[in-house]
């Protein structure tokens, strides 16, 4: 019984040694597989985080997944998220804290039906307007603020509708305008048949009001662990690595997207473009977080007027120690 | 710990009161049927409040009961608004409706033998249907307002309702029948003396379970496209702002909404079926 | 024959309705879509046009059919894009649920048959658990599993299923325990029998044909409760995420197929209940 029980302890300890090959990380996506997040299907494809020694798990997200949610939770230790999401979520109670910024220019835009006779922002009170919420809906309430146009319902105001992941409202004329991404939602609005003449689009961007996107969030008190924190400077150098093999290689990264969507419903057409408009977004940041940047999204944010996302000047929500190991 | 210990203490304290009051000479007088629920009730708040205080519960994932009564209390207006949108103007009407058709169906094909033994085995198919996946379709046809929600509780309510209403005009039995006809009654006398009040039950039980689904329905319906207000929009994005005190005090005013509603139908039909076995006391 | 020409001349009628309604609904797309390219369309073309549209409002019951041969027949059983697939990971998730709805269901019925307390304190708590609408605790159903360290999305898909389909089984056993007479309970005492043998002997059967009946209410729940809960939250696998993806990204028609093979699914589950029901009762004696 002795000897059983020693070369059974002596087995486990054996297979112990060889499973810490590689130290578990689980990213939790903002939304459903696809050429968005491509940087961390290559690094996982290509083995970048391997050499790193990392075993990274990545869970996509999906409609009702609020990825804050599920860092408090503990059910993964990196996040992505949009700034406005996470700098509220901090004010709530929940203290996360940017590691890193892949994302330089956001993609949002609100498209509109020419027909409609809207033409410039001044033309929107009156008219129906599709926004997504769950988290994405701070930008469209910090532009509407800031141009003084009322969403409740108001006199003056715009008739806001909390649209689905689709583009129908727009093809069915339910609304005249909806929230887009550059690479993703006006794409299908294209392929359903509209031309771009019919169309008009106010880039977030070119209005001033554009937030930071997809960036990487942990919890504060974890970047107290010495441990914790060389993970994730292993695991931004790998992730950015893989964003910049897919900006230069943006079929064959779409391709590897299309390897991990689950639910079988992403096209090669589809994710192919997708993944050339990210690269536009991706482009210039090297994964460090540009201090001007956060500013003139928090400034947006607070700029809020009467229902602002943020109440106050946030304190320790990012850090460059991440990313400083990492690349440099 | 305190916290842990005290409300393992007013667990056993409330259950030791309840076993005395069911053992009890009272226990079928009115007031303790309310008596026992209720306090089985508020022993599970009581324990929520400690489990989430004895814990340390982050409030992003559970808030404690005292936080979503805050809430409540504070954010009248906006439950009041959401529940107008939602039971009043998706599930109550979209409820009258779904009823209304399916009685009125129920009735036609009752004249008809031939439309009923093909309409129903091809109803229970619909009924058992997950209808929820039809929400999406739904929002496509009738738009992102209440009539969409409405369209949706309809389909929802109407082949159970209609079931129930067939099944129950089918109660009768072929002696009681027999004297109608021995009065020289005709097909509607019959059917407004003899037929429907015995298809009462029936129609009841029916009626109380479109509750339950009408409400759901109407929620389920605004996740797939509402305006910014209503009960099922609220739920959703309030959950995506980690607001989990308003998310819980939006699914008290469902329960609440829910159980009245189904109060106010069985209320009716202890009226209407009060000579129906079922109405007698339990045993 | 009797039976079965009434059934056909229902479904004929229904099938002819859903082409009229497909050409009405259809029609404003097409009409505009053939605006936009500055073309006329004649009544021939405009029957064709909307009987084959990809983002129809009403896609054709041929189409549906289509997609519904195209998801199932053509792709492999084990691909991501096979509705056999995605249906088989439902089943799983509808039948644990409805196992573990069963099992609260009886447990419970008896607890509140045998316990006067808790008949009068559970009892009135169970049907106004059937008001809080699940969706809303769905989410969070699986950020508490994932604190306590069950990653597989198939725990709370069944807890959801499970809640929507205690409660119609709970209702039945109750009913059914209670359905024996008084006479039969008072001849089980005059055999002296204990109350563990005059629940086997007595009570278990005569509550059978009631808990069938329920059963078959409650697997139809269950299938609709697992829907519900891959609806939100975001679940990848499954044929209420295939209804959800089929919403957002892909081809519309994706929904109408998910949800006839949900139809299917349901149907062929409370068949076997159906068939489970009658060999049972037949062996016992109880054929009804």
């Amino acid at each position: 019984m002795k000897k059983l029980l020693m070369s059974a302890a002596a087995a486990l300890g054996l297979a112990g040694a060889g499973a810490q090959a590689g130290e578990d990380l689980t990213l939790q996506l903002k939304w459903v597989t696809q050429a968005q997040f491509a940087g961390y299907y290559v690094a996982l494809e290509k083995g970048f985080y391997e050499e790193e020694g990392l075993d990274v798990t990545i869970k996509p997200g999906g409609p009702d997944i609020a990825p804050t949610q599920v860092l408090a939770g503990g059910g993964a230790d990196v996040v992505i998220d949009w700034m406005p999401s996470a700098l509220a979520a901090r004010e709530k109670g929940l203290p996360l804290v940017n590691i890193a910024q892949p994302f330089k220019r956001s993609g949002m835009m609100l498209t509109c039906r020419a027909d409609t006779g809207i033409k410039s922002p001044a033309d929107f009170p009156g008219k129906t307007l599709g926004v997504w919420f769950f988290g994405n809906e701070y930008p469209f309430l910090s532009w509407m603020s800031q141009l003084g146009i009322p969403t409740d319902g108001s006199e003056g105001g715009v008739t806001v509708l909390k649209q689905g992941f689709n583009v129908d409202p727009l093809l069915q004329g339910q609304a005249d305008c909806i929230s887009t991404m550059t690479y993703n939602e006006y794409w299908q609005v294209i392929d359903a048949g509209i031309a771009p003449e019919d169309l008009v689009t106010f880039k977030y961007e070119d209005q001033g009001v554009a937030t930071l996107e997809d960036g990487l969030y942990v919890l504060e008190d974890r970047l107290s662990d010495p441990a914790f924190e060389d993970q994730l400077v292993r695991f931004v150098r790998a992730s950015m690595k893989g964003w910049k093999w897919a900006e230069e290689n943006p079929d064959e990264a779409a391709m590897i997207v299309l390897e991990y969507d689950e639910t079988g419903a992403q096209t090669e057409k589809h994710q192919k473009r997708m993944m050339g408009e990210i690269a536009k977004l991706t482009a210039g940041s090297d994964g460090t977080l540009d201090p001007a940047d956060y500013q003139r999204t928090v400034d947006i944010l607070l700029a809020g007027g009467s229902d602002p996302v943020i109440t106050k000047e946030p304190e320790g929500a990012w850090t460059h120690a991440i990313t400083d190991k990492a690349l440099k | 710990m305190i916290w842990l210990l005290s409300g393992a203490l007013f667990w056993a304290a409330a259950f030791a009161v309840n076993v005395a009051v069911a053992r009890s000479r009272h226990s079928a007088r009115r007031w303790a049927r309310v008596f026992v629920p209720a306090l089985f009730g508020i022993t599970i708040l009581v324990v929520w409040e400690c489990l989430v205080r004895g814990l340390g519960i982050s409030p992003v994932l559970l808030p404690a009961p005292s936080a979503i009564a805050a809430r409540f209390a504070s954010s009248g207006e906006i439950l009041w608004q959401d529940f107008v949108q939602t039971a009043v103007k998706g599930a109550l009407s979209g409820y009258v409706i779904g009823c209304a058709a399916a009685f009125l169906t129920a009735i036609l094909v009752d004249r008809r033998d031939f439309l009923r033994r093909g309409l129903l085995p091809v109803g229970n198919f619909v009924a058992a249907l997950p209808i929820v996946g039809i929400a999406p379709i739904l929002v496509k046809w009738y738009g992102f307002g209440w009539e969409s929600k409405a369209a949706v509780v309809v389909v929802m309510v109407f082949f159970p309702m209609l079931i129930n209403t067939v099944s129950g005009l089918g109660e009768t039995s072929a002696m009681q029948r027999d004297l109608m006809r021995t009065y020289a009654a005709g097909y509607w006398t019959t059917l407004l003396k003899l037929r429907l009040p015995a298809a009462m039950p029936f129609v009841f039980n029916g009626l109380k379970i479109s509750t339950t689904l009408a409400l759901i329905g109407a929620i389920v319906a605004e996740y797939f496209g509402s305006p910014i207000y209503g009960m099922g929009f609220r739920i959703q994005s309030e959950a995506g702002r980690l607001s989990m005190d308003m998310v819980w005090a939006e699914i008290a005013v469902a329960a609440l909404a829910g159980s009245v509603f189904y109060g106010a139908v069985a209320l009716m039909e202890r009226i209407v079926t009060f000579w129906h076995p079922s109405q007698r006391s339990q045993r | 024959m009797r039976s079965v020409l009434p059934v056909l001349a229902v479904i004929a009628a229904i099938i002819a309705l859903w082409y009229a309604g497909a050409l009405a609904l259809n029609a404003k797309w097409a009409r505009e879509q053939a605006a936009r390219s500055g073309t006329e369309l004649s009544l021939t073309a405009l029957v064709v046009e909307t009987m084959n549209q990809e983002r129809a409002l009403l896609p054709a019951p041929h189409q549906v059919l289509a997609e519904l041969w195209d998801s199932t027949v053509n792709k492999r059983v084990t691909s991501k894009r096979s509705l056999v697939f995605h249906g088989w990971i439902t089943l799983q998730a509808t039948l644990w649920g409805f196992a573990l709805g069963v099992v609260v269901g009886v447990g419970l019925a008896i607890a509140i048959v045998y316990s006067k307390v808790m008949d009068m304190s559970v009892m009135p708590w169970a049907i106004i658990s059937q008001t809080i609408p699940i969706v809303a605790i769905a989410p969070m159903i699986i950020v508490v599993m994932s604190l306590i360290g069950i990653e597989e999305r198939l725990v709370p898909k069944a807890v959801i299923s499970a809640y929507l389909c205690f409660f119609p089984i709970l209702v039945g056993m109750v009913k059914g325990l209670r359905a024996p007479e008084s006479a039969q309970l008072d001849l089980m005492r005059t055999y002296n029998a204990s109350a563990l043998q005059s629940f086997f002997k007595l009570r278990l059967p005569a509550s059978l044909p009631y808990l069938f009946a329920s059963a078959k209410v409650g697997i139809a729940a269950a299938l609709v409760g697992t829907i519900v809960g891959e609806l939100p939250t975001g679940a990848l696998r499954g044929l209420g995420a295939r209804i959800l993806v089929g919403d957002q990204f892909g081809p519309p028609i994706r929904i109408w197929s998910a949800l006839l093979a949900a139809s299917i699914l349901a149907a062929a589950l409370v068949a076997t209940v159906g068939l489970i029901q009658r060999i049972t009762l037949k062996r016992m004696g109880m054929a009804q």
